[in-house]
């Protein structure tokens, strides 16, 4: 074993968790917006029960997004030192700036929105969830500033062997940005559409109390999910030109161009194997077919008419069924992704075995079966909870449950905590 | 320009073990056996903060790396199993704190305060000896790349481990006695004065071994500072002390928090002008110059930091005021 391929392989495995969570966080805050604002604006109970229950399992998947999201921003300097070294200058401007402006404040009024409830007013207490919402996208955003950067690296020069920034527009105009932050975002919205639409569904077939809420999120859920998996497949098409003109070696293509590129590649850092593993095109063919399958959500829209699609029954099954799908597809497009850049770091610049960091592979490999046991488990003990509590029911979560009234005849309340 | 962003780094990094200190401490007076109503009030009253806390941390990476990307890479991959400890236990004591009270049963909530205890007593020791690493200087080679890990092994990087973990604890039953119900905080004041006669004794140890250890003394730019700066921080936790006595939280919390960022300034100043020293070779040594990123990366964040601090200061203090004062039997209850 080499500390590269085990640096590979923690990064690989620490980034498809994160993603797994990341996404759901992404999708659910958008939905938990709309509720939120119907409930302020309505004054309808509903939507505050609607709020209390998607919101208690946004928070619990939350959790995970960040323990990952910690281990990925020091992966970077732990295991890829070469990384900061020599393209520090201006790969580590976009993260920077994501953690200032988007994690830092998504977190903190994270915080405020939980403890917030029966506490701010109203409309306080729905801008902080516009506060997280926002700056979740903008994580989003900056982290593919950063990612597409590595995709396609521009707006730098060379000297002395390390990149300097010369143009950061460029970093936001990068062909490879736009098309995968559209593809990203509407495969997040996705998640959280089915989600929702499937978990209500659980409800639904079991004839659980809060019909009526079920029914509503239900039809939430459903409609989202198919308005995003169109927009998931006209990003995903629409990526292909711009990332085969930036990478034409991705995907096993063999055209004059790759080849071209391939040969000045080895007349510039030696002779070596240039081209992807064939895992990226696995990856991306399996996505694909899974986002064909999708498509078929649209099926599901006009049953919502008089019910049909509670009533038919097996419709719920199928929305059941369908829930693991986009997880799997997002590893897959991940590896699409991430793979057929290979064996680059920074596309064309600086190949992985210059950018791993100096390390004995005992040491790395501790750090990777250590790290991958305890997100592992974590993981697996944060889905057990999502999933107990998204069986348990909206009667009575825990998020924004009002404290307990003191008794009125009892001057010094003492704290009641159970 | 490398000056503001090497103090904004060190303002990050001393505002993580400050804020982030005190769940840790909370989370290590888990382990006192109290009774379960007991240990969920000392976790809602970190509550509200406990997310604005940790991402203090994350901030400081981020500058870290946008701002000085060679001594991001250095100095984690030098320093590679304290800053794996210190990161398994942040991961623990995030995960621990935000999912225990999501199980009914008391047993299960116990298991997670366990892996709170655990997960703070890995990120106070990881830090500490992180922090103790860069005064002790690291074998950086003229290639730029540390070699090796043995060199964090050493008595002093023991002591500042345990000093901080020390700190941690006395800083988070100061903060209790200013959070808990006043009845409640008043009988945890006994239990923080014990600690903060620990952390005297801890410190005080870790400034002697640190004092004669060959290693330090080679490293030190700025020996006089140093020592300075250690007795400031004995200072504050006699204050600390001497403030319980009085009855006065709020004071005795500021001393703390004093002395939890103190150790940060200590190393930022005692090494200054350097950043990372090497042990082997003097002329690899990295300069805050050195290791920042180069003037237009520097320029576009600065740009952008100017407005954003006070945002980002503005919504933390917001978050701070809202949640002012003691808990009581209303307070919104989640962890
Ligand atoms: C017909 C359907 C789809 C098409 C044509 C498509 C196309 C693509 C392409 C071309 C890439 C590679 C971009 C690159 O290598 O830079 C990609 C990446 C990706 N795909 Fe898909 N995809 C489809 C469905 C899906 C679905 C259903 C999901 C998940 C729910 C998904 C998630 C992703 C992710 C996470 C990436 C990596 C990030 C990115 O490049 O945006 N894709 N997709």
């Amino acid at each position: 074993m080499d500390t590269l391929l085990l640096a590979r392989l923690q990064f690989a495995t620490t980034a498809s968790v994160h993603f797994l969570f990341v996404a759901v966080t992404l999708g659910l805050v958008t939905l938990l917006v709309g509720m939120q604002t119907a409930w302020v604006v309505t004054g309808n109970h509903r939507w505050e029960r609607m709020t209390r229950f998607w919101g208690q399992l946004y928070v619990i998947n939350y959790v995970l997004g960040i323990a990952t999201g910690i281990v990925m921003e020091f992966q970077f300097g732990l295991n890829w030192s070469g990384l900061s070294r020599y393209v520090g200058n201006v790969f580590g401007a976009p993260l920077a700036i994501e953690t200032l402006v988007a994690f830092f404040l998504e977190s903190t009024f994270l915080g405020m929105w939980i403890f917030g409830w029966h506490r701010l007013r109203r409309g306080v207490h729905l801008a902080l969830l516009y506060g997280v919402a926002i700056t979740a996208y903008a994580s989003a955003f900056w982290i593919m500033v950063a990612n597409s950067w590595l995709q396609n690296p521009v707006g730098y020069e060379v000297r002395d062997g390390v990149a300097h920034l010369t143009d950061f527009s460029a970093l936001l105009t990068n062909p490879t940005l736009w098309t995968a932050l559209g593809h990203v975002v509407s495969a997040a919205l996705l998640t959280g559409g089915l989600l929702v639409a499937a978990i209500s569904a659980w409800h639904l077939h079991r004839r659980t109390p809060d019909f009526a809420l079920f029914r509503s999120s239900l039809r939430i859920g459903v409609v989202t999910a198919a308005l995003a998996i169109t927009l998931v497949q006209g990003f995903g098409f629409a990526q292909f030109a711009p990332v085969g003109g930036a990478q034409p070696t991705k995907f096993g293509a063999t055209s004059p161009h790759a080849e071209e590129l391939v040969a000045e590649w080895t007349a510039r850092f030696g002779p070596g194997d240039y081209l992807p593993p064939v895992l990226s095109s696995f990856g991306l063919g399996f996505m694909i077919l899974i986002g064909f399958a999708l498509g078929l959500l649209w099926l599901f829209v006009p049953l919502l008419w008089r019910d049909w699609i509670i009533r038919l029954r097996f419709p719920l099954w199928l929305l059941m069924l369908a829930l693991p799908l986009p997880f799997v597809a997002l590893i897959l497009g991940w590896i699409a992704r991430e793979v057929g850049r290979q064996p680059w770091v920074a596309y064309g610049l600086l190949p992985v075995d210059q950018a791993v960091s100096p390390i004995s592979p005992w040491l790395m490999g501790t750090s990777l079966i250590g790290f991958t046991l305890l997100l592992g488990t974590l993981a697996v003990t944060n889905w057990v909870l999502l999933a107990r509590h998204a069986a348990r029911g909206a009667a009575d979560p825990a998020l924004g449950r009002p404290p307990a009234q003191p008794p009125a005849d009892d001057a010094r309340p003492e704290p009641a905590f159970a | 320009m490398e000056l503001a962003w090497h103090a904004l780094l060190g303002l990050f990094f001393a505002g993580y073990l400050v804020l982030g200190g005190y769940d840790y401490g909370v989370g290590l007076l888990l382990a006192r056996g109290a009774d379960a109503s007991r240990r969920r009030a000392a976790l809602n009253a970190v509550g509200p903060f406990f997310l604005g806390n940790e991402v203090w941390l994350v901030a400081s990476a981020g500058i870290l790396f946008g701002a000085f990307p060679v001594l991001e890479g250095e100095l984690l991959a030098g320093s590679y199993p304290a800053v794996l400890t210190a990161l398994a236990g942040v991961i623990l004591v995030t995960a621990g704190v935000q999912l225990r009270s999501r199980p009914e049963s008391m047993r299960a909530r116990t298991t997670w305060d366990r892996v709170i205890v655990v997960g703070s007593l890995l990120a106070a020791l990881g830090w500490g000896v992180v922090l103790a690493g860069l005064l002790q200087g690291v074998p950086l080679h003229a290639d730029g790349h540390v070699a090796g890990v043995t060199h964090l092994f050493t008595p002093f990087a023991a002591a500042a481990g345990l000093a901080v973990l020390a700190l941690t604890v006395a800083h988070g039953a100061t903060f209790l006695t200013l959070r808990l119900p006043a009845v409640e905080g008043d009988r945890l004041r006994p239990l923080a004065r014990r600690l903060l006669r620990t952390a005297l004794v801890a410190v005080g140890a870790a400034v002697l071994v640190g004092v004669f250890s060959d290693r330090v003394r080679a490293a030190a730019q700025r020996p006089m500072v140093g020592v300075l700066l250690a007795v400031l921080l004995v200072v504050a936790l006699l204050t600390a002390w001497v403030a319980l006595g009085r009855r006065r939280p709020g004071v005795a919390f500021a001393a703390t928090s004093a002395a939890l960022a103190l150790p940060v300034l200590l190393v930022g100043a005692t090494l200054w002008p350097y950043v990372l020293v090497s042990t082997v070779e003097p002329h690899a040594s990295l300069t805050v110059t050195d290791a920042a990123a180069s003037a237009p990366t520097l320029r576009l964040l600065g740009w952008l930091a100017v407005p954003l601090l006070p945002a980002l200061l503005g919504f933390q203090a917001m978050c701070w005021w809202i949640f002012r004062g003691r808990i009581d039997g209303r307070a919104p209850v989640y962890w």
